[in-house]
Formats: C-alpha cells, sequence, structure tokens
C-alpha cells in the first residue's frame, strides 16, 4: 500500500497539479504523435511509415544523418583529445591562451555559432570576400555541404572532450606515468597502453553522445548544409512547417526516439561495467612533459595554434563585426572608420531590435525558475518518501530525455492544434504558454538529477539534530537543507537559464510571431532576405549571449564566486599592509 | 533516571531489538557498546526519539516519554559526524534551539557564553564557520550545543569514530572529564572497546539486538558473562577441555564448562624453571613497552603480553614457565547459547 500521510495540503495541491501536468504535457503529446503515426480512421496502419521509405527527400535525410552521426564521433574524438594533451599532457607555450581558446564553444555555440561560421565562411562570408581577392576564381560557397557542416560541428563538440575528458584525464595518477617511464616506456606508449585505457569509459560516453550530436543535429546542417546536405531534425522542421507533410515529420522524429532509446541503453549499459578507479594511496597530478623532438615540438605547436585560431575566427569576427557600421558589415572590408556603436544603440534603444531579446530572456527566466522550484519540492517528497508513487514520479520526469526534444515538440503541435479536454478546450499551438511549457518539461529530467544529488548529499543528522532541537520541518528546510543545496539549486537555475535563452531546436517549432525568441530571430537574420541591419543584430545578440554565457560559466564551473571574493580581499590585505 | 522496560523495535517484519530492559543511574556515564548492526544506535535513537517503538516503555525519571516527540524529551544530542549547520558560525549552532525556542536575545547571549566557557571555545572560536574549524573544536560545539536547552541526558552517538587515533585518544579524556565536572548523565554509543572500558561507569553489551552482559568495565573485562562479551572486549587465549588437558590444568572445578580463554596480560612468563607449566617461546613482537610472545606448550599455542622489564630477558627459543591462576580463567559451556 501506498503511504502518503507524510503530504501536507499544500505538497498534495502540488502533486496533483504536477501529475496533471506531467500527463497533459508529456504522455499525451507522446502518445498522440505515436497515435498519428501508427493509427489512421481505418485502425492501424503502416502505411505512414511506407511513405516515409518512398520519400528520397526523406531518406536521403536519414542517410545523411547516419553519415554525420558516425563521422562526428571520429573526427570530434581526434581534436577533442589533441586539445586535452596541448593543455594537460604536453608542454606547449601560451596554455593559457589556448584554454581559452579551447573552451569557445563551450560559450559560443549552436545557432549563434552557425550564424558566426556563416558570416565568416560562407559565400559572402569574411574570410570568404578574403580569399576570393587571392583566388577570384574560386567558389564563393565553398563552405557548404557535408563537409562544412562536419567542419564546424567537430570544433564546436569539442566541448564535450574539455568538459568530461579533460576531468577525467587531470585526475589520472601520475605515478603510473612515472612508473611506467621507469620501466622503459615511451611518452607516446604511455598515452596508449597506460592512460587511454583508463579513459575507456569516457571514450565511449563521449562517443555515444557525439553520436546522438550528429543523428539530431539541427542549426549546423539547416545553416551550413542547405538543401546539398539536409539531416533528420532539419527535415523535421520542414515538415512541419506543411501540414500535408507533417505526418512525415511525426514518423522522422519516431525514428530519432527510437534511436535515443537505443542510445540510452548502450550509455546506461556502459555505466554499469563501471569505470576505472586509481588504487593509488596517494596520488600525484599530471605534469606536463616538453616533447624533445624539435620538428615535433614544431608541428604541436602548429596545430595547437590552428585549433585555437579556428575557434577563434569566427568570434573576433562576430564581435569585431558586432562594433563596425552597415556599408562595413556589407562590403566586409574593414579599416579604422568602420567602427561604430550603431548596432549596439539600435539594440538598446529599438523595441523591434531589443524584443526578442526581452523575450528569451523572460522565457528563460520564467522556465528555469519554474522548474527549479517544482523539482526541489518534488526531489526532496522523492527523497523523503520511499514508496510505489515516488517511483512512479521519477519516472515521469525522466520521459523527457528518454524522447528527443524535437519528438516532444512535434508531439505538442500535433496534440494541441485543437481544443483538448485535459487543458479544458483550449487551443495551445500558437499560444504564448506552450514554449515555457516545453522548456519547462525539457529542463525537468537534469535539474531533478542535480537537485536530488544534492537532498542525498545532506546528512541525514543534520535533519535530527535541527528537530532534538525543537525545530520544525519547515523550519529546518529553511534553516539547515535549503543554504546546503541552495549552490546546486542557484546552477541549475543559471545552466537552465543559459541553455534556454538561445534556444532554437524547440523553439522555432513553438514560438508566438508575437513574441520570437532570439535563436528563432538569429536564425532568420541569416538569411539573405534579411538584409544587413538582420545580420548587424546578430551580430549584438550573440556578443550579448556570449557575455551571459561566458558570466555563468565564470560563476557555475570556475567558482566565479569565491574568485572574486579572493580578489576582494586580496587587495583589501594589500590595503591594509 | 532512564529505564528501558521490555523495550521492542521493529523494522517492516524485521525485529532489531527484541525485548531490552536497563536502566541508567543519574549522573552516570553508560554505555552502549558492540558490533556493527548490534542494536546500540537504534536503542539510542529510540531513547532520543527518532525511532517509534513497537513495544515497551522509556521513562525518564518514572515519566512515560515513550511517546513524547523528540523536542520533548529533555535529551541532548551529540551525533557521530557532528552534524553541525555548515552554514553558520559556532555561535549560531549552539544558539539554534535557544532561538527555536524564541528565547531573548540576551539569554542566548549570556548562555552561548556560558556553554562556551564549560567546553572551552573562546570568543574568536564562536564567530567561526564550523566548516573551518578542527575536529576537537567541532565536537566541543557540539557537546555545547546538545547542553543548550539544558536537557536531562546527553547521548552521544560514536562522536570520536570519524578521528584519528592521537585526537581520540585526547577528546576521550576531555569528555570523562567534562562528564564528571558537570555530573550530567551521559549516554554513550561505540563500537571501540577501549573506549568503553576507559569511560564508562557501566557498559551493556549488544549482541545482535539482546543485551549479552551490563556491568562496570572491571566486570566486563574480567568477569565476561558470556563467550560472545569476553571475545569481543579483548584478545584472549582459547582453550579446549583437550587443551586444558595437555598443559595440565583441571576442568573439573570449571563445573560444566568445555570452553576456557584466558587474557594474554594474565599469562606471567619466567625464565625460572619452577613452574607446573613449561614452554618453549615461538616467536617475540616488541612493542617499546611491551612485548608479544607466543608460547608452545605441548603443542598448544598461548599469547602473552609481558611488561619491557620481564621481556629484556626472554627470547626466541627460550624454555620458560607459564604461570596461570585459575581465578584468571574464564569459562563457558555450550549451554549457555553465544550469538557470536
Amino acid at each position: 500500500m501506498i503511504r502518503l500521510k507524510r503530504l501536507n495540503i499544500g505538497t498534495l495541491i502540488l502533486m496533483v497539479v504536477f501529475l496533471w501536468f506531467m500527463v497533459s504535457f508529456v504522455i499525451v503529446p507522446n502518445l498522440e504523435l505515436i497515435k498519428s503515426v501508427f493509427f489512421s480512421n481505418d485502425g492501424i496502419s503502416i502505411e505512414k511509415l511506407k511513405s516515409i521509405i518512398n520519400s528520397k527527400r526523406a531518406m536521403q535525410g536519414v542517410k545523411n544523418s547516419f553519415l554525420l552521426a558516425i563521422t562526428l564521433p571520429i573526427t570530434t574524438t581526434i581534436i577533442g583529445i589533441m586539445e586535452v594533451l596541448f593543455l594537460e599532457y604536453y608542454d606547449i607555450q601560451g596554455r593559457g591562451f589556448l584554454k581559452v581558446a579551447y573552451m569557445i564553444p563551450l560559450v559560443f555555440g549552436g545557432i549563434m555559432l552557425a550564424n558566426g561560421y556563416l558570416f565568416t565562411y560562407g559565400s559572402r562570408g569574411f574570410v570568404t570576400t578574403i580569399l576570393l581577392t587571392v583566388f577570384p576564381h574560386m567558389n564563393p560557397a565553398w563552405f557548404r555541404g557535408f563537409g562544412a557542416v562536419l567542419f564546424l560541428m567537430s570544433f564546436a563538440c569539442t566541448s564535450t572532450y574539455i568538459i568530461f575528458f579533460r576531468n577525467a584525464f587531470k585526475n589520472i595518477d601520475y605515478q603510473t606515468i612515472e612508473a611506467a617511464r621507469g620501466l622503459g616506456s615511451s611518452d607516446f606508449k604511455i598515452l596508449l597502453k597506460v592512460v587511454f585505457p583508463t579513459l575507456k569509459p569516457i571514450f565511449l560516453t563521449c562517443t555515444i553522445l557525439l553520436f546522438q550530436t550528429g543523428l539530431m543535429a539541427m542549426a549546423a546542417p539547416l545553416m551550413i548544409g542547405g538543401r546539398d546536405f539536409e539531416t533528420i531534425s532539419p527535415l523535421i522542421l520542414t515538415f512541419t512547417q506543411r501540414p500535408s507533410s507533417r505526418i512525415l515529420a511525426a514518423v522522422l522524429s519516431l525514428f530519432l526516439g527510437l534511436m535515443q532509446l537505443v542510445l540510452l541503453y548502450i550509455i546506461q549499459r556502459n555505466e554499469r561495467k563501471g569505470n576505472f578507479l586509481s588504487i593509488s594511496k596517494v596520488k600525484t597530478t599530471i605534469k606536463r612533459v616538453s616533447i624533445s623532438s624539435k620538428p615535433l615540438n614544431f608541428l604541436s605547436h602548429l596545430i595547437a595554434y590552428a585549433f585555437a585560431f579556428i575557434n577563434t575566427v569566427p568570434l573576433l569576427v562576430v564581435l569585431i563585426f558586432s562594433f563596425t557600421d552597415y556599408k562595413t558589415i556589407s562590403s566586409r572590408h574593414i579599416n579604422l572608420k568602420s567602427f561604430s556603436l550603431e548596432n549596439y544603440r539600435l539594440i538598446l534603444t529599438s523595441d523591434t531590435a531589443y524584443r526578442p531579446f526581452v523575450t528569451s530572456v523572460m522565457y528563460a527566466t520564467a522556465a528555469s525558475i519554474i522548474v527549479v522550484l517544482v523539482m526541489m519540492v518534488i526531489a526532496r517528497f522523492i527523497v523523503k518518501n520511499k514508496n510505489k508513487f515516488s517511483t512512479i514520479l521519477e519516472m515521469l520526469i525522466h520521459i523527457p530525455w528518454v524522447f528527443p526534444g524535437l519528438m516532444f515538440a512535434l508531439g505538442l503541435v500535433i496534440t494541441y492544434s485543437h481544443p483538448q479536454k485535459i487543458v479544458f478546450n483550449n487551443v495551445l499551438t500558437g499560444s504564448l504558454v506552450i514554449m515555457l511549457i516545453a522548456y519547462v518539461v525539457v529542463l525537468m529530467p537534469n535539474t531533478f538529477r542535480f537537485l536530488k544529488a544534492s537532498y542525498f548529499g545532506v546528512d541525514q543528522s543534520l535533519e535530527d539534530a535541527a528537530r532534538i532541537l525543537g525545530a520544525k520541518p519547515l523550519y529546518s528546510y529553511i534553516k539547515i537543507v535549503l543554504p546546503i543545496i541552495l549552490p546546486t539549486a542557484l546552477a541549475m537555475l543559471a545552466i537552465n537559464f543559459n541553455s534556454k535563452l538561445s534556444d532554437y531546436d524547440l523553439s522555432v517549432f513553438l514560438y508566438n510571431p508575437i513574441a520570437k525568441p532570439v535563436g528563432v530571430v538569429i536564425r532568420s537574420n541569416s538569411n539573405s532576405e534579411a538584409g544587413i541591419e538582420g545580420l548587424a543584430l546578430n551580430f549584438v545578440y550573440s556578443v550579448f549571449l556570449m557575455a551571459i554565457n561566458s558570466l555563468v560559466f565564470f560563476f557555475v564551473y570556475a567558482d566565479g564566486k569565491n574568485t572574486i571574493k579572493n580578489l576582494f580581499n586580496s587587495r583589501k590585505i594589500k590595503n591594509e599592509s | 533516571m532512564i529505564t528501558f522496560k521490555n523495550i521492542q523495535v521493529k523494522y517492516d517484519n524485521f525485529v532489531a531489538i527484541p525485548d531490552l530492559t536497563f536502566d541508567v543511574k543519574e549522573g552516570e556515564f553508560f554505555t552502549l557498546l558492540g558490533p556493527s548492526g548490534c542494536g546500540k544506535t537504534t536503542t539510542l535513537r529510540a531513547l532520543a526519539g527518532f525511532l517509534k517503538t513497537s513495544g515497551g516503555v522509556i521513562s525518564i525519571d518514572n515519566k512515560d516519554i515513550t511517546d513524547v516527540s523528540v523536542h520533548e524529551r529533555q535529551v541532548g544530542m551529540v551525533f557521530q559526524s557532528y552534524a553541525l549547520f555548515p552554514s553558520m558560525t559556532a555561535f549560531e549552532n549552539i544558539a539554534f534551539g535557544l532561538k527555536v525556542e524564541k528565547k531573548s536575545k540576551d539569554y542566548i547571549k549570556e548562555r552561548v557564553a556560558e556553554l562556551a566557557q564549560m567546553v572551552e571555545l573562546t570568543d574568536e572560536q564562536l564567530a567561526k564557520n564550523v566548516s573551518n574549524m578542527s575536529g576537537g573544536q567541532q565536537q566541543r560545539v557540539a557537546i555545547a550545543r546538545a547542553l543548550a536547552k539544558k536537557p536531562k541526558i546527553l547521548v552521544m552517538d560514536e562522536p570520536l569514530s570519524n578521528l584519528d587515533a592521537k585526537l581520540r585518544k585526547s577528546l576521550r579524556k576531555d569528555i570523562r572529564n567534562f562528564q564528571r565536572k558537570y555530573g550530567i548523565t551521559m549516554v554513550y554509543v561505540t563500537h571501540d572497546q577501549e573506549e568503553a572500558l576507559m569511560l564508562s561507569d557501566r557498559i551493556a553489551v549488544f549482541n545482535r539486538g539482546k543485551l549479552d552482559q551490563i556491568g562496570t568495565p572491571d566486570e566486563i573485562y574480567n568477569h565476561s558473562k558470556t563467550e560472545f562479551v569476553c571475545k569481543f572486549i579483548g584478545d584472549a587465549n582459547y582453550l579446549s577441555v583437550r587443551d586444558m588437558g595437555s598443559i595440565g590444568l583441571n576442568t573439573n572445578r570449571f563445573d560444566n564448562s568445555n570452553k576456557f580463554y584466558i587474557r594474554p596480560e594474565k599469562i606471567y612468563l619466567s625464565k625460572e624453571k619452577r613452574g607446573l607449566i613449561i614452554g618453549k617461546i615461538i616467536s617475540k613482537e616488541f612493542y617499546g613497552m611491551y612485548a608479544y610472545y607466543k608460547i608452545d606448550v605441548n603443542g598448544v599455542e598461548f599469547q602473552s603480553f609481558q611488561s619491557e622489564n620481564n621481556a629484556d630477558d626472554l627470547a626466541v627459543g627460550d624454555d620458560v614457565s607459564v604461570f596461570i591462576n585459575f581465578d584468571d580463567i574464564l569459562s563457558y559451556s555450550d549451554e549457555v547459547k553465544s550469538d557470536d
């Protein structure tokens, strides 16, 4: 029997509302999508599946997606590992600069990055314009199709290696390397035989994540791939826009859902195999080795800086051109007179210019606050109540993880394009609220996992201590538990805000025309029809988004709060002395 | 002062404590001792009110507190991890219970100062965040916080288990001196035999949810009632009836006993061959203040601790006289079922 005696009236109401929300916006849309694919008026039918198989364009899209999904892990792994080695293993000059350059994809990604690449290497891009003056007969559309998408994504996805692989690499016990060296192994052999085998589980996880990213890629194939290289996600978007082909979009998204399930299964199996743990009692940190061969050392420096250059150029181009006038942006020729603050003035003063940014900030803020607050209560409830109800609740929260956002967005569009009783006969498709709902749903699983882990980290005896001293549950939650989980809650707030601020993949399906989010605007501004003003605005949007992303990373990952505190303290000590 | 009468604690269908009865006197340092999972912490948590008992009565000063809520029992608790609130200073931790009781600011200040003096915490330490304090300081804050509301009883759940050996030894003394000085009734949980022997007025030895013996440290160590207590409380040489015969010790005086134990320090060795039992030293480990010997007597191996004065004279291969006092032999029979 399920025991719910600890539920107070407030929690009970929240649970009822939450269950309604989950059923309405997680279960029903996915079921509707499946129904629309496999059921017709005559009952079960596979006609729609056949129509996909017969569609040349759709099948080419599936092939392209698989091609990208298979090649991306290979190229990114090569680049990612090299970047990590340049930062953590080999003694490369200017490591500080390289570190910053390799971290650029963390703050400059998605639709922003695709836009940056397009302006840098596209047919009318800055670099292309320079190249055309040197090679007038070259094809201006050289940066297009599979190769361009793979190039862009390979560098953009190195963030996976910079976060996961680098951390794991830094945790390797240096004594094992020294032991191998003492036994006569060369540095390269040590990497292959000692270091990399230890990191095998991380390799596998990164590979699977990259396969998934390649398969579901949206922004890069859409903006750089063009008609030459269409993949599943942009095709779903195209098919969704026409009601007649919406069913094709549904079939494709179901296919993505199926792939996601397979990949999640592989990841879980991989995790279950466990990791190689250091058995060293006294760990020593990795010491960088200098490359003794001069030609090899030169080559390493060359590659290291080439990678940094590739990451930096689109960002610098966006940053510099955001400070130039329309004429310069149009001609791509820059001189000292080109610089102006006009684009920034426009964004800060023109209603139409700043509205998308404000819209995105509002949606991202609202979604991240709602999801963090609700998950704080739900996670606490689940941690404190181990019964069938809490198990079901936990499973429900993880559903958005199992299905790709695209499939879920399409499910929402299909389900709520006509009145539905479960939402009191309202039509939600095209409304202002549907995008917020979608943001909240996709942010739930991750937020829940982090908050749950944080609650588990709270020593039960702290609450017992408060209880024995007479504190009521709410008082001890506010005074004792909340300060402990607050850093995680704030970090999740910031990360969620960041991830939805420039969102394109979900927003493009669900936005209301009167409240276009910035991700969608950047995409439409990158079209040649949008004109120079749109391009100029894109630069400023990108700069603002980058600045916000960087701030969040600084505070959440780089312990920014303590860095600033230490800075002030050291100044205070200096002044006092 | 504290009475446990026929207490039973169940976790779903598992009976952790089947039937527990004991009492603790006022001002006593009472220790619940036993291996992991024997029910000592369960007993302590039942006393503090964190666990609901499924049978029996717990009373303090003859007042039934079995169904009284946690904070009304007048029990202060020091947790294994100290459970200090990490976001607060030492002062705020100590004052927490008083603030909950909505005491005036002046009273809180005065009471915290009084407690700080008791546990020897300075004003500077009181202003520190507890995360920045040493293990010893944290323990003092935990004790002061537990005493802030003037409880009748102070309970401690393995408060020294997370500390290094040196600090543990020094804090043991602090706890003992503090309890003696202020005469607080204390119920202490530990699995460390040495700690229990050193600190306690009386010890209750738990074995699988049941009490095997309650007694003073001397009674527990030198007159262990059960084979489990004998083996758990310290090292002992086991001798079967046959072994006793082999070394020439008559078992008739031990009634129906068929298992015999002798503590290593109760076996005296001498080079002078004037004893009845003669053995050979087969190994020696020198530990500074004492030496540890293995002796073979007619195929029966003994362990013996000897102080350094004696140890100097004895070497591996020496024939030695082995002296055993019959009163030092602890005897048990199979009839007394031990769960060990």
